[in-house]
């Protein structure tokens, strides 16, 4: 069969795992036609969605998300810190997003992924704008110390769809965040209350009574889209993505706000209607999203 | 890597396993020690040692520093390693930091003991000035000069030399009024404090050849080995470090019988170190 | 230092700060933090495919010691690196900035990765690949203790996960020595408080050492009854893997 260099000839003839590896493009374009998927998706479907929170001991919140097989962790430790001058009754939050060289052969030590540092500023972006977080709830003492949240989200497996993943994880973790109560030593540092502390050392009214946890307003969610021609593919694989180039982000709240929207360029130019549709899309998997979370915050609850 | 023809190979294996080796040695001798003290005037103690044609040069310097929170009663010790491009072809360029981080690790491990500091061959709380404030840091920097084989144990005898040539200003503390800043303390230029080196232990590497194990092996001897076990012993004939090189297994009877042999040539060897040091204070005095 | 030195950007960890050493442990009988006995190992969990994009891979829980370990290959070794007719071996081993109470502590250990490679490199048949190299990373997700030979052990049956061809599989147990006790498998207060440390890596069914590292002041009594310690959980580590192994196998049979 070595004479015919057109692909159409040989895929009655090839197996299919060599077709998909030679062919890729065309390989999707036949699955496209019929409306399906290689994992028997439709296209408009997300994949199977899981959220555990409190998956980290040594975090004072955490959760792992799960989007196919993309799997994210991410874990908030508080610090205390003194509060800048201008905001001095806020606290401040921290989001880094990292990937580890286990997650994707990509990845190797002391090269990291590029698309690292970009997710890692569209969720600040998203956290942040979205409002989701009161600051002011993360003071502790106006103008003297104030909470800084450290979120660090890591992907423990990279299969495409990596900014939704690492968003869920990300909001999941601050809905399992627990403040702790502390107290303020004889030094003027932070120091947690312990059931084993001295008499002698509770001088100072403790500045946080119990542990508590923020309320969250608009928690924002996305999804990714993938275009191809005139198709949209919703929460698209490693493998589609590396297939076809046109990524489309929408993030919206959960009052179906849009938070932000990302085109990254791509060689497919989009028309108005077809981000409509991208936006259509996620405002259905927002309603998943928020029943997976809530879901997994009622679990947590009767542990 | 020493390139050796079949023949030399099957020399160097064949002698080993008659109990002579290429220049003449047991099994179990050491090539000649030189020890040379103070060899460099600035630091605060230095030794060179030889060991056949290994040659490595220690120093010790010693800085005031504030120790960690959670060892206030504590000094500090680092150990650093250069493997000089001079010593040897394939110290060349980065070849020489692979080499480098992995023999201060090893003298770190053999050396400082366990994370509570027990077995730890200097003693860090001797470098305390005032609890939580002030203690001497001290840096042993160690450079190799010519390389070869056994370059650990020659490392191990530098250090050791260095330190015994070590002397600390004393210190004397002017305390401040209050407790919370830094006092005020005045290092002496006339008065040195000797550094206990007593139990500073030696190592001893046991290279695995064939069936059989050799102390001190030369860089030839060092490409016809299986896998190496250094063992560093104290006066008292404890272990207070061990680490293996070389990928291929061993019997774990067979390191329990390096060890016990390790313990044997120790004293045989910490015996001649200490006869060399102090010849070479001795020497230096005079001089 | 106090809190009011401290300039806008530093933050610190309200966490109590280190107590002083725990007199207990000198005792000759005290009661382990976790309430095992001495010579009681953690109880495992281990699952290989953890990583869908790894050529193989495992996860491991040894009480609160969590990691995983992917591995890559064997695949095209870097442009830089010269022919060579056997394949080669390339470890890294990183931890979460939340891995350590405090945060971002997990970067003192350097030396990790290297001590990982020269316990693997033993076991692994390197003539299977020749040319290529086989990368193996892992992810110190939560550090609990016995970091190191929950690591090389995870590492050995992600190797096997990947089908890389090895002589034996590779496990790795340490022992603490507080005062008069060995303690098997330490938690981490038990580490910062050891006099000495014992860590013994070993292919179990060729009864075979292939790391072995000893720090503090050991007698030669002592070190005879540690590596004994050792060896016997090393080899019950074995077939805990081994079952982990074929389960995986039976089931991807089905």
């Amino acid at each position: 069969m070595g004479s015919s260099g057109a692909s159409g000839d040989l895929s009655g003839e090839m197996e299919v795992d060599a077709f998909r590896r030679l062919f890729p493009l065309r390989f999707y374009e036949r699955h496209l036609l019929e409306s399906v998927r290689p994992d028997a998706r439709p296209l408009g479907r997300a994949r199977d969605t899981t959220v555990a929170l409190g998956a980290v001991a040594t975090a004072d919140g955490s959760a792992m998300a799960k989007i196919g097989c993309t799997t994210m962790l991410a874990a908030i430790k508080l610090e205390v810190m003194t509060p800048p001058l201008d905001s001095s009754d806020e606290g401040s939050v921290a989001i880094d997003f990292h990937m580890p060289p286990i997650c994707s052969p990509i990845v190797r030590p002391g090269r990291p992924a590029e698309v690292a540092p970009v997710v890692s500023k569209q969720l600040s972006d998203a956290i942040i704008s979205s409002g989701m977080i009161n600051l002011k709830e993360l003071s502790l003492v106006s103008g003297k110390a104030a909470w800084m949240a450290y979120l660090d989200i890591y992907c423990l497996d990279a299969d495409g769809a990596l900014f939704d993943a690492a968003l869920l994880a990300a909001v999941a973790a601050f809905s399992h965040l627990q403040i702790p109560a502390v107290t303020v030593n004889d030094d003027g540092r932070v120091v947690i209350m312990s059931g084993e502390n001295e008499e002698g050392k509770l001088l100072k009214d403790p500045v946080n009574k119990e542990k508590r946890k923020l309320t969250l307003t608009c928690i924002p969610f996305s999804l990714t889209c993938i275009l191809h021609k005139n198709y949209i593919l919703a929460d698209p694989t490693a493998e589609e993505e590396s297939v076809m180039e046109t990524p489309v982000t929408v993030v919206l709240d959960s009052s179906s706000r849009l938070v932000s929207l990302y085109k990254p360029g791509g060689p497919v130019l989009a028309y108005m209607s077809a981000v409509q549709d991208c936006v259509a899309l996620t405002r259905q998997r927002v309603k998943e999203l928020q029943k997976i979370l809530s879901d997994a915050i009622s679990d947590m609850e009767v542990d | 890597m020493v390139g050796l023809s079949i023949g030399e190979k099957h020399f160097i294996q064949g002698g080993i396993a008659q109990d002579i080796r290429t220049d003449g040695r047991k099994r179990l001798t050491y090539r000649p020690i030189s020890v040379e003290t103070g060899v460099i005037p600035q630091a605060n103690g230095s030794a060179r040692v030889r060991m056949g044609a290994t040659d490595v040069i220690a120093s010790v310097k010693a800085e005031l520093g504030k120790p960690t929170p959670l060892q206030p009663d504590k000094g500090k010790v680092a150990i650093y390693v250069d493997c000089s491009p001079v010593a040897a072809p394939m110290f060349e360029r980065r070849g020489g930091e692979e080499l480098a981080t992995e023999l201060s690790v090893a003298l770190q491990k053999c050396l400082l003991g366990g994370k509570s500091g027990a077995g730890a061959g200097i003693d860090l709380s001797s470098l305390m000035v005032i609890e939580g404030k002030i203690c001497w840091d001290l840096y042993i920097d160690c450079l190799v000069i010519s390389s070869d084989g056994n370059l650990l144990d020659t490392l191990g005898a530098a250090i050791k030399a260095a330190l015994s040539n070590t002397g600390v200003p004393k210190v004397h503390v002017a305390m401040g009024p209050s407790g919370d800043e830094q006092p005020e303390v005045d290092i002496s230029d006339e008065e040195f404090l000797q550094f206990d080196t007593t139990g500073v232990p030696v190592i001893v590497t046991l290279t695995k050849i064939g069936r059989h194990y050799i102390v001190d092996a030369t860089s030839e001897e060092e490409s016809q080995m299986s896998s190496a076990v250094s063992i560093s012993v104290n006066r008292h004939g404890h272990i207070c470090g061990l680490t293996k090189r070389g990928g291929s297994g061993l019997d774990p009877s067979v390191i329990l019988d390096m060890v016990s042999v390790a313990k044997h040539v120790s004293e045989q060897l910490i015996n001649k170190l200490d006869s060399e040091i102090a010849a070479a204070e001795a020497y230096e005095v005079e001089s | 230092m106090s809190g009011k030195t401290a300039t806008a950007p530093t933050t610190y960890s309200p966490s109590p700060t280190q107590k002083k050493r725990q007199p207990i442990f000198k005792d000759v009988d005290w009661i382990r933090p976790d309430g095992r006995g001495f010579h009681q190992c953690r109880p495992a969990f281990l699952r290989t495919g953890a990583v869908n994009a790894a050529a193989g891979s495992a996860y491991a829980e040894f009480g609160n010691t969590k990691v995983i370990v992917s591995v890559f290959g064997p695949r095209e070794s870097k442009k830089a690196m010269m022919y060579s007719d056997i394949g080669r071996l390339n470890c890294n081993v990183s931890y979460t900035t939340f891995a350590t109470p405090v945060r971002g502590q997990g970067s003192d250990h350097k030396e990790f990765s290297s001590m990982l490679h020269k316990a693997l490199e033993g076991a692994i048949i390197l003539e299977s690949f020749p040319k290529t190299t086989v990368d193996v990373f892992a992810l110190v997700l939560e550090s609990g203790g016995s970091d190191l030979p929950v690591v090389i052990s995870c590492a050995s049956l992600a190797l096997a996960d990947a089908g890389i061809m090895m002589y034996d599989l590779v496990t790795s147990v340490s022992v603490s020595c507080l005062g008069a006790n060995l303690v098997i498998d330490p938690i981490s207060e038990e580490e910062s408080y050891q006099d000495g440390s014992l860590l013994i890596t070993c292919m179990p069914s060729r009864n075979e050492v292939t790391q072995l590292t000893l720090t503090g002041e050991w007698s030669t009594p002592k070190i005879h009854e540690a590596v004994e310690l050792c060896l016997d959980a090393c080899s019950k580590l074995g077939d805990v893997m081994r079952s982990c192994l074929k389960e995986a196998a039976s089931a991807s049979q089905e």
